[in-house]
């Protein structure tokens, strides 16, 4: 009780003089609002960028491929082992009773990025039934491509990123005039430009007559072991299936791997700028108490309520610095686009990441508040008392 | 020069103080360091990139690959010196996440001078890779993750079929090489004809040529010649030299400009906090003995000047410090970006920000010190 007592005058004490220490205060404060705000806008990258590829993900959606593939693009499906797909059990059937299975094939298109770099973009294209499968899909303008013809739908990502991406336009690709006849909106994901077109007509454009994936929607998220099984029961179609969270993951991974470890790496070495900062500013603030601290322990105060109460100061002067620098983050950042390392996506300064934040500062605040508390439980008080 | 003990006294009053000040600059600046010398070594990588070997590929990725007879075609536009073929399939080796590239090269001893951009090869290896018609020349990195050895012989699985129908492929390692493009997952190289004679598809057919332009000047000519020549014809082509590619590659880098440039102003503000604030401090403690100084004839000016040393020199050694830092960690960074090394511009811009920060931050304590009212100041108020 009494050592609680203690602490409270201690703690009050402290705060009291931080106008008096201003200069000091302010270098703990802009400290951890550096380290916080770079820490918190370097994650909403990454954030970001999940958040927009696992938007649409849903439970009940299966990638088959080649089995031997690495990635689906690699992935290679002969149309006699697409054939036998449909046939798997478990997979759900639309209104007109048809399984949906929807075989896709990806073709790069080189193009030129409207700010002039070179890049390009996917042309999947689709066999019959991608409104089934993608219910998230919806037009926005136009209409859905006709099998057979020329034709494109576009997601409204890629009219921001190329030029001729809009519904009417029209899109030289592989030496034939394409129509764009639609374009569309993906749900929650904005992402990567998405362009559909019919799968037949993409295969004999590009010279080629092996599908990349099949993608089924089963009839329950459940059915997916009982899929599976099946999928492996039969080893001559050397094919395997898996999660549409899963491809995704993968596909996300190196970005995010990259993104994350650039994050923390940077993060780590300001937040350690900063804790040491912290904790050079609260030794100046402690050795300008010294006598205060002295004539307190010469009264009767203890060395754990001293302790306690610069370690509480150090924290409560980090905690404004992480509220600051989430804030800053999120004023400069949130929704900002992106589009580091050929992917485009909008930065996301979460409340998960300005805790975060929060946790980042606590720790620096701790960290850094630690051996200077020490050293102020520890102040000779016949010294300190004689000292001017 | 006489006030350098003083200046040196000055830094060391109260050491453990000193020394979390010079770890936390040198910190800020092996940061900087880090980031702009990222910054600056790819803009430097891409120069330094050669802009006359040409990468002539199909005009659509994924599109049908170019046939092997273009090479003659190739030969005949103005202005090209070599032409070389070069395909490749992707493999893996014993599962499907061992990725390993297979570069098929008819390996004529141009590879020898022409293309360290691809890789270096020494005489002996080229002619063994010559003589063995599965032979394959590998990088020490890829022998090491795998445990091959010259002499080896590798079964590497590819969804490439081969004639027979099976995707196994079997090569024999016959010497090493030295790759200088490629840093993921590596590849090895081996020869086009055995390639080409053993798959069972797209026969007589490249992935790409590489041609030399004979004036690196008039590259983009010879560009542009190329992919001319090749309009309407059913295999159209896209030239880009090796520059142009190398841009692309590390353009992701170029992208995060934005946050480097955020990072590094947070990062020097801080300080500029920091070590202000820090001054400051020191001069309030040390006000009495500013007074004596003063008391002793030292001039206002002089003052001023050792406190504005002092400053500087804490900054600039921990900028040395946390530069060469950021110097010692490139070598790793040159694993995801290779060829990237620490531009000594870099370190210059970075000597001349500590001197930029310790002038800022040290204007107002060393104005505070030399206006000091000498009485008061000893009298201790």
């Amino acid at each position: 009780m009494r050592l609680t007592k203690q602490y409270g005058v201690l703690l009050r004490m402290s705060l009291m003089g931080v106008t008096a220490r201003l200069g000091l205060v302010l270098t703990i404060v802009i400290g951890v609002t550096c380290a916080v705000g770079v820490l918190v806008s370097m994650l909403a990258m990454g954030v970001g960028a999940r958040r927009e590829a696992l938007g649409n993900v849903r439970p009940d959606r299966v990638v088959v491929y080649s089995s031997d593939a690495q990635n689906t693009q690699q992935s290679s499906l002969a149309k006699d082992v697409a054939a036998q797909i449909p046939y798997l059990p478990g997979i759900r059937r639309n209104a007109s009773g048809k399984p949906i299975v929807v075989f896709l094939v990806g073709a790069f298109v080189q193009a030129r990025y409207k700010s002039g770099r070179e890049g390009g973009f996917l042309v999947l294209g689709v066999t019959p039934g991608l409104t089934d499968y993608r219910p998230e899909l919806h037009m926005t303008a136009g209409r859905l491509f006709t099998p057979g013809l020329h034709e494109l739908i576009a997601s409204n990502k890629c009219a921001t990123q190329f030029e001729n991406f809009r519904a009417g336009d029209r899109k030289h690709v592989r030496g034939s005039d394409w129509a764009v006849v639609g374009n569309f909106d993906n749900g929650t994901a904005v992402g990567l430009c998405t362009v559909y077109a019919d799968a037949e007509t993409v295969l004999s454009t590009f010279a080629r007559n092996t599908y990349n994936e099949a993608d089924v929607m089963l009839e329950s998220a459940g059915q997916f072991a009982a899929f599976v099984d099946a999928v492996k029961a039969n080893p001559a179609l050397h094919l395997k299936a898996e999660h549409e969270a899963d491809i995704v993951a993968e596909n996300m991974q190196q970005l995010n791997g990259i993104l994350n470890f650039v994050s923390f790496f940077v993060g780590t070495i300001i937040a350690l700028a900063a804790t040491i900062g912290a904790a050079n500013s609260l030794y100046a603030i402690v050795d300008s108490r010294r006598r205060e601290l002295a004539t307190l322990r010469a009264l009767g105060f203890g060395a754990v309520p001293i302790i306690a109460a610069i370690l509480s100061e150090s924290i409560v002067l980090a905690l404004p610095g992480a509220v600051i620098g989430a804030l800053v983050s999120w004023a400069l950042f949130n929704g900002l686009s992106a589009s580091p390392l050929n992917s485009s996506f909008h930065l996301a300064v979460t409340p998960a990441l300005a805790l975060l934040g929060v946790g980042w500062a606590l720790a620096i605040g701790a960290i850094g508040g630690f051996l200077p508390a020490l050293r102020a439980a520890r102040v000779p008080v016949t010294a300190a008392l004689r000292a001017t | 020069m006489k006030y350098l003990p003083l200046i040196w006294s000055g830094i060391w009053r109260k050491p453990g103080r000193t020394a979390l000040i010079l770890l936390q600059v040198a910190l800020g600046f092996a940061l900087f360091g880090v980031l702009q010398g990222m910054k600056s070594g790819v803009e430097r990588s891409i120069a330094n990139t050669r802009a006359d070997v040409l990468y002539v590929g199909p005009g659509v990725f994924g599109g049908t690959p170019l046939p092997i007879s273009y090479a003659d075609r190739l030969k005949s536009i103005a202005g090209v010196k070599t032409v070389l073929a070069a395909d490749g399939i992707p493999t893996s080796y014993q599962n499907p996440k061992q990725f390993v590239f297979v570069l098929g090269i008819v390996p004529t001893d141009d590879y020898l001078t022409l293309l360290p951009d691809i890789f270096q090869v020494e005489p002996k290896a080229l002619h063994a890779l010559r003589d063995t018609r599965n032979g394959a020349l590998i990088t020490q990195d890829i022998g090491k993750k795998y445990g091959w050895h010259v002499g080896d012989r590798i079964p590497l699985t590819s969804s490439v079929l081969k004639t027979d129908g099976s995707g196994t492929w079997d090569f024999q390692i016959v010497g090493m090489m030295t790759d200088h493009e490629t840093g993921e997952g590596g590849f090895i190289v081996t020869n086009y004809t055995y390639l080409d004679e053993s798959r069972a598809s797209n026969k007589g057919t490249v992935r790409n040529f590489y041609v030399v332009a004979s004036d690196p000047m008039h590259a983009g000519e010879v560009s542009s010649a190329i992919d001319r020549a090749f309009t309407n014809s059913p295999n159209e082509t896209q030239t880009q030299s090796f520059r142009e590619l190398r841009q692309q590659q590390l353009q992701s880098i170029g992208d995060l400009n934005f946050a480097i440039r955020s990072i590094v102003s947070a990062v020097l503000v801080a300080l500029l906090f920091s070590t202000a604030a820090m001054m400051m401090q020191s001069i309030r403690e040390r006000s009495p003995e500013l007074a004596v100084l003063k008391t002793l004839g030292f001039s206002d000016r002089s003052v001023y000047a050792m406190v504005v040393a002092e400053g500087i020199m804490v900054c600039v050694v921990a900028a040395l410090v946390g530069l060469a830092l950021a110097t010692g960690v490139f070598p790793y960074a040159s694993k995801f970006v290779p060829g990237l090394s620490m531009p000594s511009d870099v370190i210059g811009l970075g000597v001349v920000g500590a001197v930029f920060i310790a002038l800022i931050s040290a204007a107002l304590p060393a104005s505070k010190a030399a206006r000091l009212p000498v009485v008061e100041a000893l009298a201790g108020r």
